[in-house]
């Protein structure tokens, strides 16, 4: 009934061939066809960046994305990007500072932070603030987040000591 | 090893309170393998969809689903007229899933269908035609007070002649109600008539409170499923499985015993997910017609339309003080926008009245709230219930007050602060309170009475940027609140021949931390690491007994339940060792995995090994123990007097802005807080609370705003309703006073809700103080802030309900 | 469920304009827009959904004798970080930095933004300031013809253009600007991203011993299209910037907007800001 059209695209490093319906998002390819469930639909129009992915390097929105877009491109989804080193160092980064409460917008906010730390490899809070201001969460307040993306990129990093102060 | 070889090692003493110890569900989380309700999907499994109203308020005249049947993919479609058996549900019983002969709301629910993907589900519910008739809208609450106003729920019910022959019951969806007022609360101590009589200064104003909405990064979801036998398995998001059991047991008209609730990871709860919605019990309706699971997952629009927002109110306050400082009395009225239903929205005078009457000491407190029905969203209960409301007015009345007898508003609040040891006028006990110290950490920190002085003096200066600092105080429960029959949460606890833990708790997680810091109570009770405890919490059919995630709860009343089984647990292993080292029991501890003898740190016996001799004995034994925890607290009597919680929680909040007179906007610079805690337990999990909890608050008092136009949303939808992003929050510089509560499990008390509270309220303190004009309608967007700095704001006055 | 029968990925201009012939086409881009506005069954799928990525001619930025020519597949983040739009158009460059979020820049397309025609969209109203043309492509019979047309004559209302179903836009052109100089940008929203304008100003101009000439006013978000404000720069032109041209120019701008209410603010609120964002604006290109 609906148009397919047949895509060849690497996923998380593995060459994948695929037919995916015209006007599906790469939202729903990775999470009903290929069945990723990391990326995550916070809002379907970009507003949320619950669903960010990368694409030749760069992130993006994947409710806002074709799927037959991703032809001949290179995809990274949250499941890729934790086996890389920099994915790795922040899941850790994220984990230790508390970045992590309910968790739906984490796996978004890591992909974005990802990209960010690409781009500026020492930013500080400022810019990872900037960096992530189309990441919406709901429970941190943001701080923790942006203090696990500074530490990461091993500037300014926020010791735990003054985080808080016991009084 | 043998005793003897282990004479020389000593283990020092540590301890995992007040730690950072991480989440333990965050490296999964963070790797995006925690598996949400979004997530998950059952072979053979349904998409389902809702059919919501076209109109506000209207009599359904037909309702024509034969396309949507002859669908292909299509299994089941249904209405209110294909469910006979249908309950009324919602805290008042005022509305069935599927409605009945009305829609009241541009929400309600008209007609559900099951079908093979979520596509099909939506080209079959276009398919399905509505004929409406359409009634007046009741837009507000003062509308909706008037003696000629039209009936949200007439009576009787189906008048119309679409009467569907109904069981007849005692519910308001059943008979109806002959007026609009929803719910009435009037409590008062002392006689605000002599507290005005002894008054210097009485100022009255009238705020007004707007909608706000949860906005759960993870959209409202759902998976029933029946097997054979007809017992119900769901997948549920609730935050209160035990209470739920029960009442889908009513709805479905089947034992409870036959209901197994199953709550995945929840992305987000906020006091969203404490009732029942229509979609849920929709939902078993269709896995009941189609005999297969159904999979019910809201869009991002549905879950601004179909969820419960924060109570909206209109709140005239009336407040006096003595020359001397010391407050004499508050009347305050507050009208309640109920939206078309009842959910617990309607009940925030529970917390509301608590915060006028004993936040600070006011010898005579006067307080009405009438909820009332409208063609509205219905509200819910939000993360800090109705005490942003409260709070917003009575600490901008603080402020207003100290100015008119010329006092200083700090001075003018520790003149009235309570102190440990008081019994207020609602009868609350204060045992452990650190306000006072909270009210001038705060102030202190954030250098408030010089930067106070100091804008004050500025606002009359030259240039568009002004800057202001405001204060604002807190109350709220902090050991659980008596509303059910009990407020307990039980605990299983069993060990294995490893020494490892597994604790078994009735207590939820939705992401505020609730298993790691149950985790730490019990290994610090048992002298273990974190990495030695597994944590069960999810399955009605495993885990005993709770009330539920509300109420800032957890951390205390779990807390209490899982030292208690830790401590049983304790005692049977110390009794064991003591008998095979010959001494008793006082004499041992247990630490680092080691049973040890107490005054030196001496390792005697490694844990693992005593169990395992323990369990491969002759007469073979387990460690394994329960513990239900009930808090010391009381119901309130039926003039809402009583000590309802075990502990109270404290907190002041300093708010520091700067105004741009040219655009209105408002940047919000620094948040300083300090909040009585009872006791840090995990600093990691504690900071993350109130960092986001004042995010949250910064969102109601200046970004977020639902609007509402006659019942119709405007913004249903991220880009309209702001929440704030991460280039918007403030500097914060967090504060715990720790007033060690003796009740309290390691003397912490519950702060869930409490960072919410107080932010609009500092905030309206802070604009004040930079511009000179005040401010009693939220949000703070720019354009609201530059109408009133333009004088294009009339102030509003609502003239109080007469107290029957 | 829909009347898509075609999806076709075009790897030269003259396959793509050969496939608008018939006009019955929906042009995929970044997809920023067309993705969420098709799910939601806000736009409907013409015969054939056309994915121009993949067409060398529509991207890269590069300087062609005295204008720079951004191909329309350009993003809003490589214009924003490309030495020649930073070094000659800041005002591009700003625009740029309050559009959307990094997600959106990353995918989002100056094509695309332009296409749309939004009476907010973010970089139009520096485009305008700034005398861009709009470059389009066709194929009337059976050669590709192409030609430019200003940027101030394209919209024609919301999200309509003057751009035929057959026609493709290719790119934009923007004339360097020449020494002295001077735009500005400024977008009034609530936060720093992921919003919709309430308004926006572009202003440019020659600044010259404190005289403003050839000066360009546009406003976004007052009208159905972002539009130039003439009676504002009449007010301007050729006069020295002091306090009072400045006001006499921020009453004129107030005066010659005509914006609606709608959930971002009302009508009077954005009169307000045209009003005193103007002034400020002004007050510091003056400084400059």
């Amino acid at each position: 009934m609906s148009l397919k059209h047949e895509i060849e695209f690497t996923l998380n490093g593995v060459k994948r061939k695929l037919a995916v319906d015209v006007t599906m998002n790469a939202l729903d390819m990775l999470r009903e066809v290929v069945g990723l469930t990391g990326t995550k639909y916070g809002c379907g129009e970009g507003e949320c960046g619950a669903c960010t992915i990368q694409v030749d390097g760069v992130s993006l929105n994947s409710c806002l994305m074709f799927a037959v877009d991703c032809a001949g491109r290179n995809v990274t989804t949250v499941e890729g990007l934790t086996d890389q080193p920099r994915g790795e160092a922040l899941r850790e980064s994220f984990v230790e500072h508390g970045a992590v409460q309910c968790g739906f917008c984490t796996p978004g906010m890591m992909m974005q932070a990802d990209h960010l730390l690409a781009k500026h490899e020492h930013p500080d809070a400022a810019c990872v603030k900037r960096g992530l201001e189309g990441n919406l969460c709901r429970c941190t307040g943001y701080k923790k987040i942006v203090d696990a993306v500074v530490a990461c990129g091993g500037r300014d990093s926020v010791t735990p000591a003054q985080a808080g102060v016991q009084k | 090893m043998t005793v003897a070889e282990k004479k020389h090692r000593i283990i020092e003493p540590d301890s995992l309170i007040g730690k950072r110890i991480p989440k333990m569900d965050a490296p999964d989380k963070a790797s995006g393998r925690t598996r949400y309700i979004h997530d998950i999907d059952l072979p053979g499994q349904l998409h389902g969809k809702i059919l919501r109203s076209a109109r506000i308020h209207a009599l359904i005249k037909s309702i024509d689903t034969s396309a949507a049947k002859a669908l292909p993919g299509v299994h089941v479609v249904i209405t209110a007229a294909d469910i006979p058996d249908q309950r009324p549900i919602g805290v008042a019983k005022d509305h069935f899933p599927l409605k009945v002969g009305r829609v009241r709301s541009e929400r309600d629910e008209i007609a559900a269908v099951a079908a093979e993907s979520e596509e099909i589900a939506e080209a079959a519910l276009k398919l399905i035609k509505v004929e409406y008739e359409d009634l007046p809208v009741i837009g507000n609450p003062e509308d909706s007070i008037k003696p000629d106003a039209v009936l949200i729920h007439p009576e009787p019910h189906g008048a119309d002649g679409t009467h569907l022959h109904l069981k007849q019951g005692t519910s308001i969806a059943h008979r109806g109600k002959a007026d609009n007022v929803a719910m009435r609360f009037d409590y008062a101590h002392g006689d605000v008539v002599q507290g005005e009589a002894e008054s210097d200064a009485v100022v009255e104003d009238t705020f007004k409170l707007h909608y706000v909405t949860h906005c759960c990064m993870g959209v409202s979801g759902m998976i029933a499923e029946f097997d054979a036998a007809g017992n119900v398995q769901m997948y549920s998001n609730t935050q209160v499985p035990f209470l739920h059991k029960r009442e889908f047991a009513e709805y479905l008209n089947i034992d409870p015993a036959r209901i197994r609730i199953i709550q995945p990871p929840i992305g987000g709860g906020f006091g969203s997910k404490l009732d029942i919605y229509p979609f849920e019990v929709i939902c078993l309706y269709l896995a009941r017609a189609a005999k297969r699971p159904v999979k019910m997952l809201f869009t991002r629009e549905e879950e601004f339309l179909a969820s419960p927002t924060r109570q909206p109110v209109l709140l005239t306050l009336r407040s006096g003080c003595k020359k001397d400082g010391t407050l004499t009395f508050r009347t305050v009225h507050t009208l309640h926008d109920n939206g078309a239903y009842t959910s617990w929205g309607a009940t925030t005078p529970f917390v509301m009245m608590q915060t006028f009457s004993s936040l600070y000491r006011v010898p005579h407190c006067d307080y009405h709230t009438a909820a009332v029905y409208t063609n509205n969203p219905y509200a819910g209960s939000f993360r800090g219930y109705g005490n942003l409301q409260a709070t917003f007015a009575i600490e901008q009345h603080m402020d207003m007050l100290a100015a008119k007898i010329g006092m200083d508003p700090l001075e003018f609040r520790m003149k009235n602060a309570q102190d440990a040891g008081e019994v207020t006028g609602q009868g609350m006990s204060f045992k452990s309170c650190g306000f006072k110290e909270c009210i001038t950490t705060a102030a202190s920190r954030s250098d408030f009475a010089r930067k106070f002085a100091e804008n004050q003096a500025n606002q009359k200066k030259p240039g568009n940027i002004k800057r202001g600092i405001g204060m604002a105080s807190m109350l709220h429960v902090g050991g659980g609140a008596k509303i059910y029959p009990s407020d307990g949460c039980g605990t299983i606890l069993k060990m294995d021949d490893f020494a490892n833990v597994t604790l078994i708790t009735g207590a939820s997680e939705i992401g505020q931390g609730s298993e790691t810091v149950l985790s730490q109570l019990v290994c610090e009770e048992l002298g273990l690491p974190i990495s030695a405890i597994t944590v069960v919490n999810n399955d009605t059919a495993i885990t005993p007994w709770d009330v539920g995630v509300h109420a800032s709860r957890t951390t205390f009343i779990a807390g209490n339940s899982a030292i208690g089984a830790a401590k049983k647990a304790k005692g049977k292993i110390l009794a064991v060792a003591a008998k095979k080292f010959d001494c008793t029991e006082a004499d041992l501890d247990l630490r680092g995995g080691f049973v040890i003898r107490a005054a030196s740190g001496e390792a005697l016996v490694e844990l693992s090994k005593l169990l395992r001799n323990l369990h491969f004995q002759e007469k073979a034994e387990l460690v394994m123990t329960t513990f239900y925890y009930e808090p010391p607290s009381v119901h309130q009597d039926k003039g809402f007097k009583g000590d309802v919680s075990a502990a109270y929680a404290w907190g002041n909040q300093v708010v520091e802005i700067e105004v741009d007179t040219d655009t209105g906007f408002i940047r919000l610079l620094k948040v300083t807080g300090a909040h009585d805690v009872g006791r840090v337990l995990n600093r990691l999990g504690i900071e993350g609370q109130i960092e986001g909890g004042v995010v949250m608050g910064q969102g109601y008092a200046f970004t977020e705003d639902l609007m509402i136009e006659d019942g119709k949303m405007k913004n249903p939808n991220f880009r309209d309703y702001k929440l704030v992003t991460a280039p918007e929050i403030p500097e914060m510089d967090i504060a715990f006073i720790e007033s060690m509560d003796g009740e309290g499990p390691q003397g912490a008390k519950g702060v869930g809700e409490a960072p919410s509270i107080c932010m609009a309220a500092a905030a309206a303190n802070a604009i004040a103080n930079a511009t000179g004009t005040r401010m009693f309608e939220l949000p703070f967007t720019p354009e609201k802030v530059y109408r009133a700095l333009h004088g294009q704001t009339p102030k509003r006055y609502w003239k109080p309900w007469k107290a029957e | 469920m829909t009347e898509l029968k075609r999806y076709y990925a075009p790897t030269s201009l003259d396959q793509a304009v050969e496939c608008l012939k018939g006009g019955n086409v929906t042009i995929l881009a970044g997809g920023t827009d067309l993705t969420p506005q098709s799910q939601a069954g806000r736009i409907k799928f013409r015969e054939t959904l056309m994915n121009i990525r993949h067409i060398p001619q529509m991207s890269g930025i590069t300087l062609e004798g005295k204008e720079i020519r951004i191909g329309a597949l350009a993003t809003i983040t490589e214009i924003m970080e490309h030495p020649l739009v930073r070094e000659h158009l800041p005002a591009l460059v700003e625009a740029c930095d309050h559009f959307a979020s990094d997600q959106i820049r990353n995918a989002g397309t100056i094509g695309g933004n332009i296409c749309n025609a939004s009476p907010a969209g973010d970089t139009l109203v520096p485009l305008l300031v700034l005398d861009a043309c709009v470059e389009l492509a066709s194929m009337p019979e059976t050669k590709l013809y192409r030609h430019c047309m200003p940027i101030s004559t394209f919209f024609t209302g919301s999200g309509k253009t003057r751009k035929s179903l057959c026609e493709l836009v290719t790119g934009v052109r923007i004339p360097v600007p020449a020494a002295g100089h001077v735009s500005r940008f400024y977008k009034h929203g609530t936060r720093p991203a992921l919003d919709i304008s309430t308004i926006s100003i572009g202003v440019a101009g020659n600044l010259k011993d404190g005289v403003l000439s050839n000066v360009r006013v546009a406003f976004g978000a007052v009208a159905p299209t972002p539009l130039r404000a003439t009676a504002t720069e009449s007010a301007l032109e050729g006069r020295h910037l002091d306090a009072a041209t400045i006001e006499a120019a921020a009453v004129a701008a107030r005066d010659e907007v005509n914006p609606i209410d709608d959930v971002r603010a009302t009508a009077w609120y954005r009169k307000e800001m045209i009003h005193n964002m103007t002034k400020r604006m002004l007050e510091n290109v003056a400084q400059a």
